[in-house]
């Protein structure tokens, strides 16, 4: 094709940047066949973003989550088709009361450093996690918690701070259990430079920037429910570029992509020696506003009617329709719709309205629309899109693209004033891991709306799960009358890989590399 | 070298001369028979002209999007149209607007930034060459610490942490690029210097000032003028390679390295995104290279290679 040879050209030919990148790609293809593939049983994942740190409970990326599945256990295992709970490193457990749950704690498992697993690790791990001087970033998923206590040889007594049904939920998902001794011996650090768990896969060696090889655990317990691996080696790769995972992929270099534009992907089928699957995921993509209106003076962001005027001004169906697609939903009510407790009945609806978005920017004082900045750190196109629509009504807003630490703690700080968010709730099926982030006073919350926080208080500890739908409804409808975030859409993760992989993508997106096999 | 002032070799009026013809006469004569100056000239001219008359001659708003026409081939294609002549971007955007909104952003950069560090550069370079010893000393060394930083990497470090916007990447480069316009004007100021005119300038008791800008500014300006267009070019690749990796410009604005980098998601398979706003760039940078080149060529033709 001359076409694309003049295009190389002129980039070669114009901009160092380019040549260097075109050289690193082009060594990379060179060194990466390798290293991949089913020849010598190692499966080589590629992804975007790098965890900050390896311990499950100070990242907050999927990537992380990614890792924590395939290389530690948690205590109950939630199957992903039929969402029972099943005993994974707890064998059974009791409600004694609505704030005391006792679990029994398998025997005759080990973590990767050869320790048995004691009840002492999970009482470690939880109230280690607890502690403010522990710094993790998930406190959400663990701050239902309130002490655990060793109560026998092989059991476990965990005291809530509160009822909460969806604990259990919670302890199959982003909850791993860490090895106590070990961790005290290295500390964080060293815990984040050579993690030991008890899942099926070994972490053998973390190489800051480029990714993590991992093998298969051999003593991995028998009678999981998460099976034996059978691939015998594991490596997640970070690459940043989409392009360059992809043009890896289709030279060999990595057996495995996802989040790969749905563009590219309609594409990549053509690809003889590819499968592409393409599945909705929990991940809902949202405007977070900083309401209480810290990131510049006099911040229009504080008003509602600006807020909602937004909500007004973006064709959130045009996008899904045209850039978003592969089974993608528009979103009205902050959290994924077939989360429990998640609901859009009774949550105001805003339709695409440019008039009346205009309407509403005079009614607050901006007849002639203002300038604002509006930060994302996934899908470019996404965010650029929004910023047209929001441009056509007069809001000249300008993207400042982060990567997730900046971008997370740009909202936190309040240096930002609209963020595009997307959260995937850690796979977990209940709306309080959405709201119970971005809803009740967490460092996530930027409209600390104390209504809004007491009904979800409220939805979280109660019991009886009419009432608690009740309160979510209830909370959800003021959010959304509030315009604290604008809900947008359901990802779809488009996942590329070898034709010699077999593998299944679940709706939580979690890839669960453990129960790939080669065909 | 320079054409001497009038006033010191008054021509004998007994020796025949040739037709008698202006300067610019000469000037204009070499310039309709220099290939390289044509092209250049005629690139540039289009380019600045379709900058200019951007609102006029834009088929479409450049930030109107309509994602359900998105992705739209050019016209030669088989799927093109005639709506949209270069087709449309990821957000259905049309292309052709675009780019033609882009070239504002790419001359605008190129002209403030050559004019800010010309104005640097040339301070520095000509009291370097005009005073010598102590104070081309000192410039000397400024102009080697300059050298001494990677323009790109300072670049990249200065907008990121400023943050990428059209005003923070032309001073960026405007405070980067100076130093060619110091090096040249101080080496043609000390040739000039030593020419008798200036000697007798300064011996009719003119001051420094004028001396430098009557006697000589106006005689190295030729080099100036080299200079200024390899700096403008430079530049306009420096913020596309800039815009390229996320720190120069910021979107929606059209700039033809943003383009480039928005396209390079799209090169497997369209490769036309990326390619257009590739070669306009390619060509803008190749005419101002290639008038510069002719200017040199035309107003000090013993300078030719």
């Amino acid at each position: 094709m001359p076409i694309r040879i003049d295009a190389g050209r002129v980039r070669v030919g114009t901009m160092r940047g380019m040549g260097a990148l075109l050289a690193g790609l082009l060594l990379a293809g060179l060194a990466g066949p390798a290293l991949a593939a089913k020849a010598n049983d190692t499966l080589v994942y590629a992804s975007d973003s790098e965890p900050e740190n390896l311990s499950p409970y100070h990242n907050s990326v999927r990537e992380g989550v990614i890792l924590a599945r395939n290389v530690w256990d948690t205590l109950i295992h939630r199957d992903p088709k039929t969402g029972e709970h099943q005993p994974q490193l707890a064998t059974a457990w009791t409600w004694v009361d609505p704030v005391t749950l006792d679990l029994t704690i398998r025997e005759g498992v080990t973590f990767h450093n050869g320790d048995p697993l004691t009840p002492e690790d999970v009482a470690f791990t939880f109230n280690y996690v607890l502690t403010p001087e522990a710094k993790i970033v998930t406190k959400g998923n663990v701050d239902w918690m309130k002490a655990t206590e060793v109560t026998g040889p092989h059991s476990v007594r965990i005291h809530l701070k509160a009822p909460f049904p969806a604990a259990l939920e919670y302890l199959s998902g982003p909850t791993p259990i860490f090895p106590a001794a070990y961790f005290k011996k290295v500390g964080l650090d060293g815990f984040s430079k050579a993690p030991v768990g008890t899942g099926p896969y070994r972490i053998v060696a973390v190489e800051s920037g480029k990714g993590v090889r991992m093998v298969r655990n051999d003593k991995y317990w028998p009678g999981s429910p998460l099976g034996r691996p059978k691939i015998g080696k594991l490596e997640f790769r970070v690459i940043p570029d989409g392009d360059s995972r992809m043009a890896e992929l289709m030279t060999g270099g990595v057996d495995w992509i996802w989040r790969v534009p749905t563009d590219q992907a309609e594409q990549l089928k053509n690809d003889p020696t590819l499968t592409v699957l393409s599945a909705e995921t929990m991940r809902v993509g949202f405007l977070q506003f900083d309401v209480q209106g810290r990131a510049m003076e006099n911040s229009p962001i504080k008003d509602a009617r600006v807020r909602r005027a937004i909500f007004h001004a973006i064709d959130r169906k045009a996008m899904v329709d045209n850039l978003v697609r592969g089974g993608a939903r528009v979103m009205n009510a902050a959290c994924f719709i077939d989360q429990f407790g998640c609901t859009d009945a009774g949550v105001p609806a805003y339709a695409y309205d440019p008039a009346k978005a205009r309407a509403l920017l005079k009614e607050a004082g901006y007849p002639n629309g203002f300038e604002i900045d509006l930060a994302a750190y996934r899908e470019r196109d996404y965010a650029e899109a929004v910023i047209g629509y929001l441009r056509a009504v007069g809001i000249r807003a300008k993207l400042n693209y982060l990567r997730y630490a900046a971008f997370r703690d740009a909202l936190r700080g309040g240096k930002t004033s609209i963020g595009f968010q997307t959260w995937g709730s850690f796979s977990i099926n209940d709306v309080s891991a959405f709201t119970g982030i971005y809803f009740r006073g967490g460092e996530e919350d930027l409209a600390r709306d104390p209504a809004v926080i007491a009904t979800l208080q409220a939805g979280d500890t109660g019991s009886d799960p009419a009432a608690r739908k009740a309160k979510y409804a209830e909370a959800l409808a003021r959010i959304a009358g509030e315009a604290y975030v604008v809900p947008m859409f359901s990802y779809p993760s488009n996942y590329a890989f070898s034709r010699d992989l077999a593998f299944t993508a679940q709706a939580d997106e979690v890839p669960r590399f453990y129960a790939a096999s080669w065909k | 070298m320079t054409p001497r002032p009038a006033t010191l070799t008054p021509a004998p009026a007994e020796v025949a001369l040739p037709p008698a013809r202006s300067p610019a006469a000469i000037a204009l004569r070499r310039g309709l028979s220099h290939g390289g100056f044509l092209i250049g000239a005629a690139i540039v001219g289009f380019i600045v002209l379709a900058a200019l008359a951007a609102p006029l001659i834009a088929p479409h708003d450049p930030y109107a999007q309509d994602v359900s026409r998105r992705l739209i081939p050019p016209v030669w294609h088989a799927k093109g149209g005639v709506a949209h002549l270069l087709g449309t971007d990821k957000l259905g955007r049309d292309y052709l607007s675009r780019l033609i909104y882009g070239s504002q952003i790419s001359l605008l950069i190129g002209l403030s930034a050559a004019l800010i560090s010309g104005i640097i550069g040339t301070t520095l370079g000509v009291l370097a060459g005009y005073y010598g010893g102590r104070v081309d000393a000192v410039v000397s060394y400024v102009v080697t610490t300059r050298l001494a930083m990677p323009v790109v990497l300072v670049a990249l470090a200065m907008a990121s942490l400023v943050g990428g916007s059209l005003k923070v990447v032309v001073l960026v480069l405007g405070f980067l690029l100076w130093d060619r316009f110091a090096v040249v004007t101080r080496a043609a100021t000390r040739q000039v210097r030593a020419q008798d005119f200036v000697a007798a300038a300064r011996a009719a008791g003119f001051g420094p000032v004028r001396i430098l800008a009557q006697e000589i500014l106006p005689n190295i300006l030729n080099a100036l003028i080299v200079v200024a267009t390899l700096e403008m070019a430079h530049a306009i690749l420096l913020e596309a390679a800039l815009s390229f990796l996320g720190l120069g410009v910021q979107p929606p604005l059209p700039s033809w390295g943003l383009m480039i980098a928005e396209g390079k998601q799209y090169m497997f398979f369209q490769p036309w995104v990326i390619t257009i706003p590739g070669v306009a760039l390619l060509v803008l940078v190749l005419g101002i290279n290639l008038l510069g080149d002719g200017v040199r060529d035309i107003t000090a033709p013993e300078g030719r290679h």
